[in-house]
């Protein structure tokens, strides 16, 4: 085919006609996968405490404490709120630090560092987040418990009876179990599935370094 | 530890510098498949990474670039399946990249650009079995490299040839 000659000798002539990639370009290429998963990471921490935010200007619980003539509790409670805040910008701030550092370094045994370093910086801010979830209930029930009039009446009856009180204190636990049950699978799922990837590819340059 | 850093950093070093002398496979392989800047380094990148996560497996027993072939063929027909209607339906405009030609013949010319459009048209096979033949491959190694058998090979190049030919003279005077 006379064509298919012609195209063929054109084609071998141009082989030089290519922009030509540094190798340096090439380090940053086989490093990006990491830093994507890391960007990730970062992005969907900061996604969750904006959820997490709209959804407490939803459940403003300085009502309920008013209601309960115990205003006092709300300033606790702020403190609570702003130290957690303050915990949270810490973590995204690492996430971002880790980021920035994934995607500049350019050594393999580095970003390996760098891949455990954020693994163990995420392990940390989900076990700080169910920590604080399981706290926050505690908190409420004691609050529901010790000052809520509802209770009030009943609370007697509960401490006179042990039975009464078990079962209470039974539900309450399992009450707690199941949210944390819920924000542990929440977070797996989340964090879980790109926490593999991040581990995938850190047993692949692993591999490498053998 | 520190022979095992020095291996990490001495084969990391090993692959980018192959892959940059090695880097014209690659860059043909996406003019063939891809269309326009953008989307030539985009599959530039993601063979990189495929090639870099296969290295470990490279042993050395064929050349880099004979390996490199393989790898990068894969990545591309991969990804051009997935991908098949958005890049199928754009018009090949990369003619004008290889318009470098001192003796410039104008019929030539307008016959080349006809045949580039038309290789374009290929499906993702015959694209990888002409980027083999035009790098000037015999049918053992075009085989080797997209593990088909040396006599399917040649059938399907006869075949890629006739549709050439349809695809130059649709009327087939």
């Amino acid at each position: 085919m006379k064509e298919l000659d012609l195209l063929k000798k054109d084609w071998q002539k141009n082989t030089d006609s290519f922009e030509q990639v540094s190798e340096i370009e090439i380090y940053k290429m086989i490093h990006k996968k990491s830093s994507s998963i890391v960007k990730w990471i970062l992005i969907i921490s900061i996604l969750e405490v904006l959820l997490w935010t709209a959804l407490s200007l939803f459940f403003n619980s300085d009502d309920y404490l008013k209601q309960l003539h115990h205003e006092e509790l709300i300033s606790y409670l702020k403190l609570l709120t702003y130290f957690n805040y303050g915990v949270i910008l810490t973590f995204i701030y690492l996430f971002y630090k880790n980021y920035v550092r994934i995607s500049t370094t350019a050594s393999t045994k580095q970003l390996m560092q760098d891949i455990l370093k954020t693994r163990k910086t995420v392990q940390f801010y989900v076990w700080y987040n169910l920590g604080m979830i399981v706290l926050s209930f505690i908190i409420g029930f004691i609050i529901a418990f010790s000052y809520s009039p509802e209770i009030g009446s009943l609370r007697e009856k509960i401490f006179n009876d042990t039975k009464v009180m078990a079962i209470i204190f039974g539900v309450l636990f399992l009450t707690i179990a199941v949210f944390f049950g819920a924000f542990w699978l929440f977070y797996r799922v989340l964090y879980g599935i790109l926490l593999r990837r991040l581990y995938a590819n850190y047993k692949e340059l692993k591999k490498i370094d053998l | 530890m520190i022979t095992n850093v020095y291996m990490s950093d001495n084969l990391e070093q090993s692959f980018v510098k192959q892959l940059q002398e090695n880097q014209n496979i690659i860059h043909k392989i996406c003019r063939l498949y891809t269309n326009g800047d953008d989307a030539h380094k985009d599959l530039f990148q993601e063979i990189t990474i495929q090639l870099w996560k296969a290295f470990p497996k490279f042993r050395g027993d064929s050349k880099f670039s004979t390996w490199a072939y393989r790898v990068a063929l894969n990545t591309a027909i991969t990804l051009y399946r997935k991908s098949k209607r958005s890049i199928a339906t754009i018009e090949f405009e990369g003619r004008q990249h290889f318009l470098n030609d001192v003796e410039y013949n104008y019929e030539e010319e307008e016959q080349l650009k006809l045949m580039y459009k038309a290789v374009y048209q290929l499906n993702d096979i015959e694209k990888a079995l002409i980027f083999m033949y035009l790098e000037d491959k015999d049918y053992q190694e075009i085989a080797e490299t997209l593990g088909i058998s040396e006599v399917n090979a040649r059938v399907k190049m006869n075949r890629i040839k006739g549709k050439l030919k349809k695809i130059l003279n649709p009327l087939g005077i």
